[in-house]
């Protein structure tokens, strides 16, 4: 098992960062996710939490070696269930493939929250994933660990500077942008 | 967004404006708890759930949340195991 960890801020509140997270895909940087889907959505009428599942649809360029391995699937599918608490101003996604899970197990937690020194003008972003391969030869497991590595990193930078583009349309628009310029 | 279906990416799209509304005008407002797109979201959903089914994806679905329950957010099931 290897694990990714990587940890960004964003220049934006909280809430205006929440706004664009629903709009995030489709963006010209992650051409990758071709389509979204929400499976499920309720609040918990306890705690005010806004739980969402989605299906996230992705068409990745794959290894030849890795392809060959694998059979050759072009469409694959993710699983994504998030958690929104409006009170605690946290955002909660995690997430796992559901197809080529019998070789590449990935499972991913996001977390936005405000910037503890900046709570209202940043936000941190917190982005962990365990990985796993099941082949058995241990050297073809390191192999795709490290490729998933790798392409998990450049997706992840991919995903931030896609995203950043999404937050400025959603700041040019937005309430909160207008209420947090006339408060500074 | 389109929907992985693309029969229903119009739907899609009608519910994703009107959430997208709710959410940043009165959920995150602390003015209203209930999703006030009903209407919209049910006609989304019905077409999702006979693509899922046509497609074959209905199942690894079901199997995910398994793992990983709607209700627990998502957490897998052995993680929280391990901290009992």
């Amino acid at each position: 098992m290897k694990f990714f960890d990587s940890r960004h801020y964003f220049n934006y509140s909280w809430e205006q960062v929440s706004i664009a997270n629903w709009k995030k895909y489709p963006n010209e940087v992650s051409t990758h996710v071709i389509a979204v889907d929400v499976l499920r959505r309720e609040v918990d009428p306890k705690s005010g939490v806004l739980r969402t599942e989605r299906l996230i649809t992705c068409k990745q360029s794959i290894p030849k070696w890795l392809l060959a391995l694998v059979g050759g699937q072009e469409v694959s599918y993710v699983r994504e269930v998030s958690e929104v608490d409006p009170k605690a101003r946290t955002v909660v996604m995690r997430s796992t493939n559901m197809t080529m899970n019998n070789l590449l197990l990935v499972f991913e937690t996001c977390t936005y929250s405000p910037d503890p020194e900046n709570p209202a003008t940043k936000t941190v972003f917190d982005q962990e994933a365990q990985i796993t391969a099941f082949a058995s030869w241990k050297r073809i497991c390191n192999k795709i660990e490290d490729w998933t590595v790798e392409r998990f990193g450049q997706n992840a930078i991919k995903g931030k500077a896609g995203f950043e583009g999404v937050l400025q349309k959603v700041a040019n628009s937005d309430v909160f942008a207008r209420e947090s310029v006339s408060l500074s | 967004m389109n929907s992985f279906a693309p029969e229903c990416t119009k739907a899609k799209k009608e519910y994703d404006n009107c959430f997208n509304n709710w959410y940043s005008e009165k959920f995150l407002k602390g003015e209203s708890m209930e999703n006030e797109c009903a209407d919209l979201w049910h006609e989304y959903e019905d077409c999702v759930k006979a693509a899922l089914a046509k497609k074959g994806v209905g199942k690894m679905i079901d199997e995910a949340r398994k793992q990983a329950p709607f209700e627990n957010g998502g957490k897998l099931v052995e993680e929280d195991e391990k901290k009992k």
